[in-house]
């Protein structure tokens, strides 16, 4: 009898809003976070919306083998990456020729005729280590703005390599690339990137002495 | 040949920098056998899509020890390959947009009726 009374008298039954079986939670939980990315990636909102909507359909279906290994964010971040991919893979557009052309001097004031840089403007040495630096929300914010300052096709490429870790063939079928071009294109966004990060972050002296 | 010479910079930060005679002429002797600086770039950018042939490997670091840049420019490439790869982590510290109120609940009610067939 005691027994029973105490069962009764237990708090309600939690597992509505815990455990797997609840999805619409992610929405809450993780939407915003998943929106921002595929956004960033794709920089449509309605197409951003849908590879939301196709990612928490597609952790529906795998929740099951979803075995909490790493957290449920990265978890799903990990199948919106998986839509990413396919989604440039299915719009299978040729990149224009205006990006294949982006930064073509490849920064030749920076060099001498002989080829070796002019060492006034070779790279400058960044004191703040990489730990210290992706703490910062002003670095990111920097990062940010140093990627959308790249022609979006070269963008494309770069975060399909670096962030979605697709390798040389699959970016190439994608894009209907070939692997000089992909290469070329990387180096150039990656010169770029390095340039920005070093006039935006590295060579502000505010910064460097705030760390 | 001499005066079109790439003059070596106060406070040179490589390893070997023109002091002596001796010296410049190994600086330059690797200069001529390494491949330039601009040709480095590219290389180190590859070397990130397939690793470099051993003879190549070496090149380069005979070639740092003439040019402090270059093996700067490598490290920091591999920094901002990771800074890419952590990205998606940080997004929220890097943009603010919302997902709308009315795609949520689009989404909520999509998902429960996915889930009770």
């Amino acid at each position: 009898m005691n027994a029973t009374t105490s069962l009764a008298g237990s708090s309600p039954p939690k597992r509505e809003s815990h455990g797997i079986a609840n999805p619409e939670r992610w929405v809450d939980d993780h939407g915003d976070c998943l929106y921002r990315y595929a956004l960033l990636r794709v920089r449509k909102p309605e197409v951003a919306e849908d590879l939301v909507q196709e990612t928490l359909f597609a952790a529906v279906r795998t929740v099951a083998k979803f075995g909490g290994r790493s957290s449920e964010r990265s978890w799903l971040c990990g199948i919106l990456k998986n839509k990413i991919c396919d989604h440039f893979r299915q719009l299978g557009r040729e990149t224009p020729f205006t990006d294949l052309e982006f930064l073509s001097d490849e920064m030749s004031h920076k060099f001498v005729p002989q080829g070796f840089w002019n060492h006034e403007c070779g790279p400058a040495e960044w004191k703040s280590e990489p730990e210290v630096v992706m703490h910062r929300t002003e670095f990111w914010q920097t990062f940010r703005q140093c990627l959308d300052k790249l022609p979006p096709r070269v963008a494309d490429v770069f975060m399909l390599r670096e962030m979605e870790e697709q390798d040389t063939p699959q970016i190439c079928a994608s894009l209907q690339i070939s692997q000089s071009n992909l290469w070329v294109m990387l180096h150039r966004a990656r010169m770029a990137l390095r340039e920005c990060l070093e006039i935006n972050w590295y060579g502000e002296p505010a910064t460097r002495k705030a760390q | 040949m001499t005066e079109e010479f790439n003059p070596s910079p106060k406070g040179n930060p490589s390893l070997l920098k023109r002091r002596s005679k001796l010296e410049t002429s190994v600086v330059k002797f690797i200069g001529r056998h390494t491949p330039k600086c601009r040709e480095v770039v590219k290389i180190l950018s590859d070397s990130l899509e397939q690793p470099l042939p051993l003879s190549m490997r070496f090149k380069l670091r005979v070639h740092y020890m003439i040019c402090a840049w270059c093996q700067r420019y490598e490290k920091q490439l591999h920094q901002i390959r990771r800074f890419a790869g952590k990205l998606p982590e940080h997004i929220d510290q890097c943009s603010r947009e919302q997902l709308p109120e009315d795609a949520k609940q689009r989404m909520k009610e999509s998902l429960r009726k996915h889930r009770q067939p």
